[in-house]
């Protein structure tokens, strides 16, 4: 790892003067990913801003249509949410399904979205409960936040505080993990929502990404058996040391499918 | 406690030879206060080691230039080939290992330069500043390419018994086939480590986390141009092995001592987990074709097995790895006429090494897998061909290598797994639930393990120990194995405790060090406590015949009237504390400090013919596997497992009960779990824990059953009677392997053979499920 | 540039100079001189280095040492009381849920992180949470035992 300076600010305007004028400068949330990252020397900041003292960014809080979590709230916190798992039990399920124990002690909602991990869970729930990030400076609806692997719509210098989910009329969440890292190889979120029926796949492509011609099946007929015969095309998915890009086509049918019926379709 | 106290303690001593007892380190371990290699007090000046890797598999080093490396902050000192006054060599039988890549690099993260720094981060970061041009020159990956290529680290060999080819031509029903079984990092939790440290006129003082101090020793010896009179290694524990630290320790304890050795300096070098994976060897992964002739029973009359193993890019132990997997490719089957070839292929990946099981692994998976296609060939329960080709007791048991099988016990431990396991019942019952389930298929297999203890390398067969008596009554025992877990130390141990009849908290185990016993093997082949048992308890029948002479001498009774006994000697009809005889003793000028030795009897064996005794005997075991495969993704689950095992008269049972267990599960990785993954330029892409899975504690089944034989002393006179238990229960696993066939057969209603490779990942089953809706 | 860390460890006040990226692993092992809390994979994956802060099970080796300042950090160290074994290191060395015992201590924190919150699990939950630690020599079946036991010790 090489040196940086490192920062814990204790208010939100305070990590923004770090920030302001400072390029190289990363925020950091769990670490979970950023660490080993830059443990890699895969990444070189010169300043790192720890979020954790600034209190206003934690936390689980129920509106009436819809759940807000702070940014540095952890997955272990929204998996063990009754908030969440009796609102948006789907949500629930894929934050106890990240990593390990560890992980989820440490790991934070923010930082797994601001990440755009092509293999992490939670892009797959902000793009399919359509959720709307928010930032200090404004909010970003879920179809426009990811635009490609480990990237997203947030400025260099803009902070994400929390995420909206409004209340699905029902969803579920199913994903084959990689037996070792425990990261999607495919998982797939299919939610019923008020503006209608959405599918988002993570782990297959290079970012979390939307699937219509699921979306289109299950919004005539919400079940399973609606993506029957249904084909993803292999060609723009991932193909590494994890999955073929065909076992991952095939992959994210079964799951969408494992996700209608936990959905209760 | 004194001995008067201990008179009415009870009526036997604490820690005697079969029982129980936990670990002799579990209070440290529990406490976090048993100290690794790298845990051990830093000495004053010492320096952290870093090296830089090939990242290329087979290459010319055009140049080499360590400016950089050397200009770096913190940096002392760096290496090269050149640089070793010695020499470059740490290969363990044969000299074509060198410790630093000498102008040509053969494996992508072979060892080329080394640095010296005064952290561990400096020296870490100093190594990406070195400039290395490589001018690459075609690499062989694979095992295939290999044969075909003739390109080999040591001569093919061959066995042959009867006439195979006439066998399989007569023969009423033939199969051949052709199936890859994958290799395996040994992934010990402690990572490869060594530290050392200059003493006086220019010795060395090594601590190794080695399962071989002594061949560290010669070898480091050697590189730093000295003799092993120069060299001291010590270990007291390893964090894991399993064959990893057997020869692969003498790379990185060459390196340390190579630096220590020209800056004068402590020098300790730990691998993080990546370049331990990069940089190590690993299983043995093989393509193995067969042929095979047998009648309508099952029964074989003729098999050709041709074995092409990935050696790596140097010999290092693949001879032995390799014979051991000719003299396995029988398991438990009488196999009248056999042709065995077997291909040491080199390749420019990383010198494959020893693991638990040590070639006979891939070679009981090749005969378990004809006699699976066998039985589903014929439609028969693959039992019932495993019983019909099993070994005789009076006939029909003579291996492949012309050793007498005199000890079959296969039958007696299959009946056994067969009724406890309820196999037939459920043999049923997964067929029945398979007629019924379109999606999710169950499987379920019996597989039985025959596996040969002894060094095939006869020589080895020999062990060294030390112990001393003091006059307090304690005893510090010290012999040639060493500690990787696997609780030899207990079980010396308590071999000294029940010798001398004093409870096991008066011995002190310490730690394995090349001054006290010298030119000792290192501890594998299972070997361990049978070998080492043997040299402490002659060590210890030493100094208790100087003693009983002692007391006979003393209280004027004849020898045969001294007894020990439960802390005390009873001497004629009067009985005295173990101290108090010993603290006589000594006042009347008696030694109480003896070396012993033992080496196996019976085995004999000539390489050259590939004949003879080379195992002093068998250890048998056998398992029943039930797993339920999604047919949708390929995903799997065990759902039971079934184990009987033969210990002989176990030393430890509780320290069994932890190898079968530990053992099995270690298998089923390797067949199921743990990928290594080369690209086509030899670069190995699984090389960490987030990528290689090894298995975790939600993979093991909550029906999971292991009996250890009851009463089967060994046949042979070994320690207390008692069975190698390190490596046998490893193979168990194969079992885990057989019923994901099964399961994967049950998809064309078992018309089709599975082809299904190891390690059956949950792609590679889909694919293979895939296979059998294609042809069915 | 070095900083001055403080925080509680095994209820001692403890403080060292560290750079930015020294890791609290290596802080605790090499200046603080706890060497029970072992470095396994350097990853974040094996668990050999699981400790507590302020409370929770955390990877050490993916926690920067100025992360903890101000915290309360518990390493195996820190289990026993008054040199009597916790219930559950004793239930570790009774059923023999160890070989190598290098994952051991990482093993024994974690699992008691579980008991905080679920003092009673099932053996399933046990084998669910364990996932975080691997452990190569034991098949874990004595590890699962250790921890039920611990866990029915302690409730009482």
């Amino acid at each position: 790892m090489y040196e940086f300076n490192y920062h814990r600010p204790a208010s939100l305007d305070e990590a923004k003067r770090i920030l302001s004028g400072n390029d190289e400068a990363k925020l950091l949330g769990g670490g979970m990913t950023l660490l080993p990252t830059m443990k890699m020397r895969l990444a070189q900041p010169s300043d790192l801003v720890d979020l954790s003292a600034i209190a206003s960014l934690s936390g689980i809080e129920v509106a009436g249509d819809s759940i807000t979590i702070g940014a540095m709230t952890t997955h272990a916190q929204v998996a063990a949410s009754a908030e969440v798992s009796s609102r948006i039990a789907a949500l629930s399920v894929l934050a106890s399904g990240i990593g390990d124990a560890q992980v989820r002690n440490r790991g934070t909602i923010g930082g797994s979205v601001a990440n755009s991990d092509p293999a992490a869970d939670y892009p797959a729930a902000v793009l399919g409960l359509n959720a709307t990030v928010i930032t200090d400076e404004r909010e970003i609806a879920a179809d426009d936040f990811f635009t490609g692997m480990f990237e997203t719509a947030l400025g260099p210098q803009e902070i994400l505080t929390a995420i909206r989910f409004p209340l699905p009329k029902r969803a579920g969440y199913a994903k084959f993990p990689n037996p070792a890292s425990r990261y999607a190889v495919a998982g797939v979120m299919v939610a019923e929502t008020g503006n209608g029926v959405r599918v988002a796949v993570t782990g297959a492509g290079a970012n979390a990404y939307r699937v219509s011609e699921m979306e289109s099946a299950l919004s005539a007929n919400f079940s399973a058996s609606a993506l029957d015969g249904l084909a993803v095309d292999a060609s723009e998915l991932n193909g590494d040391l994890h999955a073929s890009p065909e076992y991952r086509a095939h992959l994210v049918v079964v799951m969408a499918k494992r996700a209608v019926a936990a959905a209760g379709g | 406690m004194d001995d008067s106290a201990r008179q009415h303690s009870g009526e036997r001593i604490s820690g005697a030879v079969g029982t129980p007892i936990p670990h002799d380190s579990a209070h440290l371990h529990v406490s976090g206060a048993a100290l690794y290699t790298d845990d051990l007090p830093e000495p004053r000046g010492l320096l952290h080691a870093a090296v830089g890797l090939s990242p290329v598999a087979h290459a010319r080093i055009a140049a080499l230039d360590l400016g950089e490396v050397l200009q770096a902050p913190g940096v002392v000192d760096a290496m090269t080939a050149d640089d070793i006054p010695g020499k470059n060599n740490c290969g363990p039988v044969v000299a074509d290992d060198p410790v630093l890549a000498p102008g040509v690099v053969e494996y992508a993260g072979q060892a080329v330069f080394a640095v010296a720094a005064e952290s561990v981060e400096a020296a870490r970061k100093a190594v990406h500043l070195a400039k290395v041009s490589y001018e690459e020159l075609k690499p062989i990956i694979d095992p295939v390419e290999a044969v075909a290529a003739s390109s080999f680290v040591l001569p093919s060999e061959v066995i042959e018994r009867g006439d195979s080819r006439k066998a399989i031509d007569a023969a009423a029903h033939r199969l051949q086939g052709r199936v890859s079984l994958g290799g395996q990092d040994q992934f010990y939790l402690e990572g490869q480590i060594a530290m050392a440290l200059p003493r006086e006129d220019g010795d060395l003082f090594v601590y190794s986390s080695t399962q071989h101090p002594g061949e560290v020793q010669h070898l480091v010896a050697e590189a730093i141009g000295r003799s092993s009179k120069d060299v001291v290694v010590e270990c007291r524990r390893m964090g894991g092995a399993f064959g990893g630290k057997e020869s692969q320790p003498a790379l990185i304890a060459c390196i340390a001592s190579l630096l220590a050795h020209k800056t004068g300096r402590p020098c300790k070098l730990r691998l993080d987990r990546d370049v331990d994976m990069l940089m190590t060897g690993k299983r043995h992964d093989f393509v193995i074709d067969y042929e095979v002739g047998f009648d309508d029973d099952g029964l074989i009359s003729g098999i050709r097995f041709e074995f092409a193993a990935r050696c790596g890019m140097s010999a290092d132990l693949s001879g032995a790895i390799n014979d051991r997997t000719m003299f396995h490719c029988d398991n438990a089957y009488f196999l009248e006429n056999i042709s065995i070839v077997s291909h040491r292929c080199k390749t420019n990946t990383v010198s494959n090494t020893a693991f638990r099981g040590f070639g006979g692994p891939q070679g009981m998976f090749a005969i378990e897998h004809v006699i699976d296609d066998i039985a589903r060939y014929l439609s028969r329960n693959p039992l019932d061909v495993r019983k019909r080709n099993f070994y005789g007791k009076t006939t029909r048991n003579v291996t492949q290598y012309q050793q007498t099988i005199e000890d079959n016990i296969i039958e007696d431990v299959v009946t056994q797994v067969e009724s406890s396991s309820d196999y037939a019942a459920r043999y049923a019952a997964v067929r029945a639930f398979n007629a019924d389930s379109a999606l999710l298929k169950k499987g379920i297999a019996l597989t039985p393990v025959k596996f040969g203890i002894s060094f095939t390398a006869t020589h080895l067969n020999q062990a060294g120990a030390l112990l001393h008596v003091y006059t307090d009554g304690t005893v510090h025992i010290n012999h040639g194995g060493t500690e990787m877990g696997q609780g030899l130390f207990t079980k010396v141990a308590q071999v000294v405790a029940e010798e001398l009849q004093i409870d096991i908290d008066r011995i002190k185990i310490t730690a394995s060090d090349t001054s006290k016993v010298p030119n000792a093997s290192a501890t594998a082949a299972s070997a361990g406590a049978d070998l080492n048992g043997k040299a402490a308890q002659a060590a210890a029948q030493t100094v208790k015949r100087r003693l009983i002479q002692f007391a006979a001498e003393h209280f004027n009774v004849e020898p045969s009237a001294v007894r020990f006994e439960n802390n005390e000697v009873l001497v004629g009809g009067q009985a005295i504390g173990f101290a108090e005889l010993v603290h006589l003793a000594w006042f009347a000028r008696t030694s109480l400090s003896a070396t012993g030795f033992y080496k196996t009897p019976k085995i004999n064996y000539d390489r050259s013919t590939f004949s003879g005794r080379p195992f002093y005997y068998y250890a048998y075991g056998a398992a029943v596997s039930e797993v339920i495969v999604d047919t949708l993704t390929g995903e799997h689950r065990l759902l039971r497992v079934d184990i009987v095992h033969d210990c002989g008269k176990s030393l430890n049972p509780a320290i069994d009960l932890g190898q079968i267990e530990g053992g099995f599960i270690q298998g089923a990785g390797w067949l199921t779990t743990e990928e290594l993954w080369w690209n086509e330029k030899g670069e190995l892409k699984t090389h960490a824990p987030s990528t290689y899975k090894i298995p975790v504690c939600s993979d093991v089944p909550e029906e999971f059953h292991v009996t250890i034989l009851e009463s089967q002393a060994n046949r042979e006179e070994t320690i207390h009677r008692s069975k190698a238990v390190g490596e046998p229960p490893l193979m168990l696993s194969l079992s885990v392997f057989h019923a994901l066939r099964d399961a994967v057969a049950s998809v064309s209603n078992y018309q089709v053979l599975p082809g299904l490779n190891a390690p059956a990942t949950p792609e590679s089953v889909l694919r293979a499920i895939d296979g059998q809706r294609a042809a069915g | 540039m070095p900083s001055t860390v403080s925080f509680t460890l095994n209820g001692e006040p403890v403080s060292a100079e560290v750079s930015s990226r020294t890791l609290l692993v290596d802080m605790i092992r090499e200046q603080l001189g706890r060497t029970g809390t072992h470095v396994g994979c350097d990853t974040s994956q094996c668990g050999a280095c699981v400790i507590h802060v302020d409370g929770v099970s955390v990877k050490s080796c993916t926690m920067l040492a100025l992360q903890a300042d101000g915290a309360d950090v518990v390493t195996i160290e820190g289990v026993a009381r008054n040199g009597e074994l916790h219930p559950m290191q004793a239930a570790f060395r009774e059923h023999h849920g160890l070989q190598c015992g290098f994952c051991t201590p990482g093993m024994i924190m974690s699992a008691l992180d579980l008991l905080q919150t679920n003092p009673d699990p099932s053996e399933g939950e046990v084998r669910e949470w364990l996932e975080g630690n691997l452990c190569r020599c034991t098949g874990y079946q004595n590890i699962v035992k250790a921890v039920l036991s611990a866990a029915a010790t302690m409730r009482g």
